[in-house]
């Protein structure tokens, strides 16, 4: 689904050159729950935003279902985003002026062929997956940290995307909370077979997954299958 | 999207409210400045109905109160300056030339429509050729008129429309309020003696015959002169003229000096208000500026979610476009509510065409403005990078 060829990303300044991925080289297949782990400032959300297009690599190839991305304008670039992958953040980046349903609904405002009323029905449908239909008319300013990580995910599965980034995304909550979210995730990639990569400190919600990598200083370390899920 | 964006502004509106009301007072300055300018630059294309090109006026101011001396002076020098090679033609008038500073009015009553108030003119039978005045229905005064039983007048178009409506004015006899009886032996299309930027208002002429008024002094002159008429001319006639009246004090003034100077009694509070309203457009848009500078820069996780969740650049940028022109647009409906009143009401008896080219007018300037503000901030938005954004949270 997804695959990095020979990855490279260096951010320059005029005095300093900080190398953040090197050598990287990654094959996600379809279906498959990673989990990356590594130290603070490793590369991993680099990474993660490398897979999610919204940054380019100094070097290397990125492939999304086998396609090669190098090429690709930004309009092409925001059209895969919006259709293929969904993103999950550890602060949520919900807009607190609109509601859960409007938060839910926004991908779709880039789908200019979609009707208000479907983007309606779909937001409502991923708001019961992650149980939260009765809020709809709430602002996040009224929800707890857990539910409103529930609403960004609802938000990155209302598009349908066969990809699911999730920077940290338990990484505000407490452990009861964060274990809903995970289960959450857990569920999407067993029951829908949405390939996920997620980004974590937590050794426990790592092993939760079907294969962990690990990075130090901007480089791939490990990679190690941790089970395989029964799909169904 | 048009949706989404109202919803969003709405949501904001505590944050909005501010930049709304100073579209909303922005606009009704500017509407408000461009309804006077539209007002003057319509006057200004209508047509005066005669000609000042060419066109002095001579005033005489006696020394001595023996107005039968006076009087013997005047006819004399009515002939002296006729005889004037240089000279088209001469008409004695009241002391409200066009373009003066002075004014004359009457009331004038026919039938059931009493008191409909009017400029006059007292003028002579040559005063048709001095102006080159066009009388498109019934006739100038004439020698005829010696023989009349009533007091001939010509009036104006606005007048006639006043007072007989769509009745044929041409004939019939009119009341001053002095209970002279006037007869309507003519009309003029056009008459706006006051200014350039004046409307057409009532106004009427009544005969001069010097012979009927032998103890009456009028001493205002208006006089066409010859093209190529200039300077020396003047001088020889007034020496000429200062031979006769001895001892008056005379003033020779071109119409066309007295119009520029009319006109500046209009245009400098018009170019103060135009300042004025330049300044606050300024200081609106520097407003616009600042306040979408700052929404931008405090929004920059959104407009990173925004990315990642598949809004291209130019998406982003046509939503703050949008969402300015969304916040310019509740401004101008609120606006526009209160500038119709003006054409719906009738006020100040103004045309309703000229408040609906201002509300227009007024309308796009401010649609303009707020684009042009937006453009450089919004360009900013597009610009701004999705994952420096969503990291700086």
């Amino acid at each position: 689904m997804i695959t990095l060829k020979n990855i490279e990303k260096v951010y320059q300044t005029k005095t300093i050159e900080t190398v953040a991925l090197h050598n990287v080289n990654l094959v996600v297949p379809k279906g498959e729950f990673v989990s990356i782990m590594g130290p603070s400032g490793c590369g991993k959300s680099t990474l993660l935003n490398i897979m999610g297009l919204l940054d380019a690599p100094t070097n290397g190839v990125v492939e999304i279902a086998g396609t090669p991305i190098q090429k690709y304008k930004d309009g092409e670039l925001a059209k895969i985003r919006n259709h293929k992958i969904g993103f999950v953040f550890q602060s949520y980046h919900l807009i607190n002026d609109l509601s859960v349903l409007d938060n839910v609904e926004l991908p779709l405002l880039y789908r200019s062929s979609m009707s208000a009323a479907e983007r309606r029905t779909r937001a409502l449908t991923a708001l019961e997956k992650v149980g939260l239909s009765a809020r709809t008319k709430h602002f996040p300013s009224q929800l707890s940290g857990g539910q409103r990580q529930r609403v960004a995910i609802a938000r990155a599965l209302i598009g349908q995307p066969e990809i699911i980034l999730a920077d940290e995304p338990t990484g505000n909550l407490d452990s009861v909370m964060g274990e809903e979210i995970m289960n959450i995730l857990l569920t999407l990639n067993r029951e829908d077979g949405t390939t996920i990569v997620m980004v974590t400190h937590d050794e426990n919600m790592a092993n939760k997954t079907e294969r962990l990598i690990r990075f130090f200083d901007g480089q791939q370390v490990a990679d190690s299958r941790v089970f395989d899920f029964q799909k169904v | 999207m048009i949706r989404h964006l109202f919803k969003l502004i709405w949501n904001r509106k505590k944050s909005n409210f501010l930049l709304i009301a100073e579209i909303f007072f922005c606009f009704l300055v500017l509407f408000g400045v461009l309804s006077l300018v539209m007002y003057n630059i319509r006057n200004y294309t209508k047509p005066l109905g005669f000609k000042h090109d060419n066109v002095w006026l001579l005033t005489m101011r006696p020394s001595t109160d023996s107005t039968a001396q006076n009087r013997q002076s005047l006819e004399q020098v009515l002939q002296r300056v006729r005889a004037f090679p240089e000279v088209s033609q001469a008409s004695l008038i009241s002391s409200n030339a066009p373009f003066a500073f002075s004014q004359m009015n009457n009331s004038f009553s026919y039938g059931k429509v009493k008191d409909i108030d009017a400029d006059i003119y007292e003028v002579q039978d040559e005063y048709k050729d001095v102006m080159q005045l066009q009388v498109s229905q019934g006739r100038w005064f004439s020698a005829q008129d010696n023989a009349s039983n009533y007091e001939p007048i010509v009036i104006n178009r606005a007048f006639q429309q006043k007072l007989f409506g769509q009745e044929d004015a041409i004939g019939k006899l009119i009341q001053g309020v002095d209970s002279t009886t006037f007869q309507v032996v003519g009309i003029t299309d056009y008459f706006r003696a006051g200014s350039e930027y004046a409307a057409e208002e009532p106004a009427s002429f009544t005969r001069i015959n010097i012979q009927k008024r032998p103890d009456y002094f009028w001493n205002e002159l208006l006089i066409r002169v010859k093209p190529g008429a200039g300077v020396d001319f003047e001088e020889r006639m007034v020496k000429e003229i200062s031979g006769i009246g001895k001892d008056w004090t005379l003033e020779v003034a071109t119409l066309e000096k007295m119009r520029q100077n009319k006109a500046k009694l209009t245009l400098v509070p018009m170019i103060a208000l135009g300042l004025v309203c330049g300044f606050l457009i300024f200081n609106v848009a520097l407003g616009l500026f600042g306040v979408l500078w700052y929404n931008i820069n405090s929004r920059r996780s959104e407009i990173g979610l925004r990315r990642a969740l598949g809004a291209a650049s130019g998406q982003i940028y046509r939503q703050f476009i949008g969402e300015v022109l969304v916040m310019a647009t509740l401004g101008l409906i609120l606006g526009v509510v209160f500038a119709v009143q003006l054409p719906l009401l009738q006020v100040f008896q103004v045309e309703s065409a000229v408040y609906n080219i201002a509300i227009i007018s007024a309308v796009v300037i401010i649609y303009l403005l707020t684009v042009v503000c937006a453009f450089y901030p919004s360009r900013q938005a597009a610009a701004i990078h999705p994952a420096v954004a969503l990291h700086e949270e």
